[in-house]
């Protein structure tokens, strides 16, 4: 039996604060907690320990980063393997990775490199969500990455590449509205377009996060820094329109105490909150209509 | 040779790992990628905002992966200097495909493969292996899988090997660099001194390490390493010590496991 899905604002745990997490210091302030499981499995020692602390306090959602689904090599059955004990024993939801490749030639690159956006593409990350949803025996859902460059001429827009995914694999999104914002300043293309044309009865998740300008014409989603008001917004767009859902604020560099990342946990609530009231009001005026 | 099936994602994958990659994309970024078999309409694709936009993958990979392995080896690093480690990971990635999904076993990765490189060139201190491995093993250590079994609760015994905490390694270092002042920018240099060392976590999960003498660290190879019953094991101790096994080397291994004993190390008889 798989979880409830926790709604709200969580956190993505990251070892610099995983103790005082563990000690209580979150209680009351977060929903969940979002777990990478590659920082877990394989590990021993007071690091896992903790997580089975949290995990009493917390509802986990996993998220993993070494699926490789663009990747042109074998799924890894062992990686996998390990994936499935952990999932289950964490009773996540559902478990997501992204939409990048992660190393070729059985080398691994450990970062999220871009796919070209073609269906032929979109057939063969497909086909490996499914077979990774089989083999974890846990839902899937699949995140937007940010992109520097198209690789290869694209045939499809990342939203056609994206929709025929999600269509093909029957799998949900974890729509990253940080990486949206990057994506459109970098590309050049208006963010709220891009998402009027995706699926939202598919997103099932959303990422928050900070990004840094690396120059004049480049944004790198490092989760280095606190969230944009832009993307505030576009998380509130997206949330007035899908009503309540998970949402986990990434901080991955520049990580400041603890109580900081949770006063941005309870500032981006407070945006959510007033969307989910706005969600609210527009379901109950379709309801009226109809 | 057959054309790559993913021309795009196998040219960005060797933008990233090889050494050149960097001089010849600058210098003719087109001619590299259709090298490697992307069409011209792809390369052009790519190139859209130039080689820069690649070789921004190449560089948040390479640091990302370096990151990971300074922050396990940062003395090691610190006293080899930035110029020349950047170059030894550049090495590494190219000539070394990480066959790892996990990105802390990186480091370890690493320095396994930079041993020989930095034991063949003078100009690396010869201390400084024993420090990668001595920084490398208090995290891998901290963080092994296994370790903190219980104890068997079986009584030593002469015919049974011994069980010890999964965690604990036995290592010989010809530099105690175990001594070395923890200070980042502290350069002393140790001098040559042959020493084994315990290394294990103990039940705090703090990493400890205990030097041993000649007749401890060879007990503990016999029993920890090798897993031989106790009497064979002490046999072989001091038998590679050219020493007879008398009572007195008795009382001494007697009171080593006892020690090992207290400090969570050996957890009793190990019939299986």
């Amino acid at each position: 039996m798989h979880a409830v899905p926790p709604t709200g604002i969580g956190l993505g745990l990251r070892g610099a604060f995983l103790a005082q997490i563990a000690a209580g210091a979150a209680d009351g302030r977060i929903a969940f907690v979002e777990v990478a499981p590659e920082n877990y499995m394989h590990r021993g020692g007071p690091v896992p320990r903790r997580l089975d602390t949290i995990a009493e306090r917390f509802d986990v959602i996993t998220h993993g980063l070494m699926m490789s689904l663009g990747g042109t090599d074998p799924l890894d059955d062992a990686y996998l393997a390990d994936l499935e004990r952990f999932v289950q024993r964490c009773g996540t939801p559902w478990h997501s990775d992204h939409l990048c490749f992660s190393g070729t030639d059985g080398a691994w690159l450990h970062d999220l490199l871009p796919v070209p956006f073609t269906s032929k593409s979109a057939r063969h990350i497909a086909t490996r969500i499914q077979r990774a949803r089989d083999r974890i025996d846990r839902p899937m859902a699949v995140e937007n990455i940010s992109w520097y460059l198209h690789l290869g001429e694209p045939a499809q827009t990342e939203t056609e590449f994206l929709s025929e995914i999600l269509d093909r694999s029957d799998c949900g999104l974890l729509l990253d509205v940080n990486n949206v914002f990057v994506n459109a300043k970098n590309h050049g293309f208006d963010p709220y377009g891009w998402l009027q044309a995706i699926p939202l009865e598919r997103v099932i998740q959303l990422h928050i996060a900070g990004h840094e300008a690396w120059d004049d014409t480049l944004l790198v989603d490092t989760h280095g820094a606190t969230v944009r008001n832009e993307v505030y917004e576009l998380l509130a767009w997206v949330i007035e329109r899908t009503g309540p859902k998970p949402v986990v604020l990434e901080r991955d560099a520049n990580i400041p105490p603890l109580e900081v990342l949770l006063d941005e946990v309870a500032a981006i609530d407070r945006v959510y909150q007033a969307a989910v009231a706005r969600w609210g009001v527009r379901a109950e005026r379709t309801k009226v209509g109809t | 040779m057959t054309a790559p099936t993913w021309p795009c994602i196998e040219a960005l994958s060797i933008a990233i790992r090889q050494q050149s990659a960097d001089s010849s994309l600058r210098a003719n970024p087109a001619g590299f990628l259709q090298g490697l078999g992307v069409s011209s309409a792809d390369a052009d694709a790519m190139l859209k905002h130039g080689a820069e936009r690649i070789l921004l993958y190449r560089r948040l990979v390479h640091n990302r992966l370096r990151r990971a392995t300074r922050e396990f080896i940062p003395r090691t690093v610190a006293r080899l200097g930035k110029a020349r480690f950047r170059m030894d990971f550049a090495r590494f990635v190219e000539d070394h495909a990480i066959a790892t999904p996990y990105l802390r076993v990186v480091p370890e990765t690493f320095v396994a493969w930079v041993v020989e490189p930095w034991r063949n060139d003078p100009a690396v201190p010869a201390y400084l292996i024993d420090l990668a491995h001595h920084e490398l093993l208090s995290e891998t250590v901290k963080h092994d899988w296994r370790g903190g079994e219980p104890p068997t609760g079986l009584p030593l015994a002469l015919e049974y090997p011994l069980r010890f905490d999964g965690a604990a390694r036995l290592l010989h270092y010809a530099y105690p660099v175990h001594r070395l002042p923890l200070d980042i920018d502290d350069r002393t240099e140790p001098v040559a001194d042959p020493i084994a060392l315990l290394v294990y976590r103990d039940r705090t999960d703090d990493v400890r390490y205990l030097e041993l003498d000649p007749f401890a660290a060879a007990t503990v190879q016999a029993l920890m390493v090798e897993h031989l019953p106790v009497a064979q094991g002490l046999r072989r101790a001091c038998e590679s010590l050219d020493t007879p096994l008398d009572d007195e080397r008795l009382a001494t291994a007697a009171q080593l496991l006892a020690d090992l004993a207290d400090r969570g190390v050996m957890l009793g008889a190990n019939p299986v």
